[in-house]
């Protein structure tokens, strides 16, 4: 047991900043996802002309590896636009576009799945397009598209030990770092492995009390 | 009768691409009275029914709603100008729908649903359309159901919900398109009730129905039609007992033995 004393329970402040900047990271790059996909989903259902540039970019996000992502707004993005100016920052956008990505097609799906009647019902009443939108067809497409929203923070949170390899220091950067030390992965690695899989877990269910309590309440099939 | 119809449906013809539902269909119904249109599937009645609140845009001919027109304007000297999507919406406060599907929205209680419109489209007051609300699920007899998600509801009550949503906008004219159509037998009688003591209190109705004891009981007119036409039309009386048209004769003999 030394060892586990030794190389992580001596360690903790260095893992527990490196678990503090992966959290922050996460949940930067997942608002950003949020806020990316909603913009990418609605130009894409609803302002015709610029319709192809979005299934564009969505495609892209979708179909570039992380690795490369990583690498494109970390080192092409500050040459090309001048932003961003830290690796944190390079970090979280370049998690954010590609989930933007796939929540882009996830809020689409959401906002196809609610029935024409549900508009009409609002029509008739004399509601216009806009409150139509706002009020009854937004509401529903984001519950039905919670559990995948849940889904896709778990993917962020996976994909974010890459920011390593920029130098951010996330939890991967600082076990690697620990390692380097003192050469001796075993204990470090695999305390490493057991935080991400407990912080997964977690989050995981919390996405399945999310989806029941939205088919019991709502009927709604996320 | 010298005061105008509340509805005046004119003429009226519907496309689909090639295929022609509606053929030119005209009537009239007249405040505090129920009309019913009967026939069989595909021969236009629904098409119909939500081409009077522009769910569907005729084709051709107009639909009066107490003499103005739905679909468009008409100056001093009689041109026709098409109106705008904010005024026909300002009129389509005045036509109350119900949906074969219910259509309740999903992500709001009973009582969110009700006073969603009179809210945000009438621009009542909360407190106003709470008592709004109450008055209406009382009609329905569903008060103890306020605050339950449409999920919760049997289909009967769902359906109940959407009268109640639909009456709370206090419309001139209620429209019902099949309202009893996706319901299980046994719980076609409490809506059908309800719509009974709707017609008893003197509300103005067409109803979209395969329900032929209902209509016989409750209608002031009856509309039988048959592949985009009005086939036959009169009193439930003379409708149901002695029909003119031959269709609406074999069209009968099989739903009513």
């Amino acid at each position: 047991m030394g060892n586990w004393e030794r190389l992580v329970w001596n360690q903790r402040e260095l893992l527990l900043s490196g678990l503090g900047v992966t959290i922050e990271i996460c949940l930067l790059a997942f608002v950003g996802a949020i806020i990316g996909g909603l913009l990418l989903c609605l130009v894409r259902l609803y302002v015709a002309p610029l319709r192809p540039v979005a299934i564009l970019l969505i495609e892209f996000f979708r179909a570039t590896p992380i690795f490369v992502q990583l690498m494109w707004v970390n080192y092409v993005w500050p040459e090309v636009l001048g932003w961003p100016n830290t690796f944190f920052t390079a970090g979280w956008v370049a998690l954010a576009l590609q989930s933007s990505g796939y929540l882009a097609e996830t809020f689409r799906t959401g906002i196809e799945a609610v029935p024409k009647g549900h508009r009409e019902a609002a029509a008739s009443t004399g509601m216009p397009q806009l409150l139509i939108f706002r009020r009854i067809v937004m509401p529903q497409a984001l519950l039905t598209a919670a559990p995948s929203l849940v889904n896709q923070f778990t993917v962020i949170v996976k994909s974010s030990t890459l920011v390593s390899v920029i130098t951010v220091p996330d939890l991967m950067f600082q076990s690697q770092k620990i390692v380097n030390i003192w050469y001796e992965p075993i204990e470090v690695l695999t305390a490493t492995a057991g935080i991400y899989i407990a912080f997964i877990f977690l989050i995981s269910q919390a996405g399945k009390l999310v989806s029941d309590w939205l088919r019991r309440t709502f009927g709604l099939q996320g | 009768m010298n005061e105008a119809p509340c509805i005046r449906v004119v003429d009226v013809h519907k496309q689909f691409g090639p295929l022609e539902v509606l053929k030119g269909v005209s009537f009239d119904v007249h405040r505090a009275s129920v009309v019913s249109m009967i026939g069989a599937s595909g021969s236009g009645k629904s098409t119909l029914l939500r081409c009077i609140n522009y769910l569907e845009v005729p084709s051709a001919g107009a639909i009066y709603i107490e003499g103005e027109s739905l679909g468009f304007r008409e100056d001093g000297s009689g041109r026709r100008s098409t109106r705008p999507l904010r005024e026909i919406n300002r009129m389509r406060r005045d036509l109350g729908v119900v949906f074969q599907q219910f259509n309740l929205w999903p992500h709001m209680t009973v009582l969110g649903n009700i006073i969603e419109a009179p809210i945000r489209v009438l621009g009542l007051p909360r407190k106003d359309a709470l008592e709004r609300a109450d008055e209406c699920l009382r009609t329905v007899r569903l008060s103890d159901k306020a605050n339950e998600y449409p999920a919760r509801l049997s289909g009967g009550q769902q359906q109940r919900a959407a009268i109640a949503r639909a009456l709370a906008m206090r419309p001139k004219v209620m429209l019902f398109d099949e309202p009893t159509s996706s319901l299980d037998p046994e719980l076609t009688d409490e809506v059908l009730n309800v719509m009974r003591e709707l017609a008893r209190a003197g509300t103005t109705m067409i109803v979209v129905t395969h329900e032929m004891d209902f209509a016989r009981e409750v209608s002031d007119r009856v509309l039988f039609l048959h592949d985009g036409l009005i086939d036959e039309e009169g009193s439930p009386e003379q409708v149901f007992t002695a029909p003119r048209s031959e269709r609406c004769r074999q069209f009968l003999a099989k739903y009513l033995k």
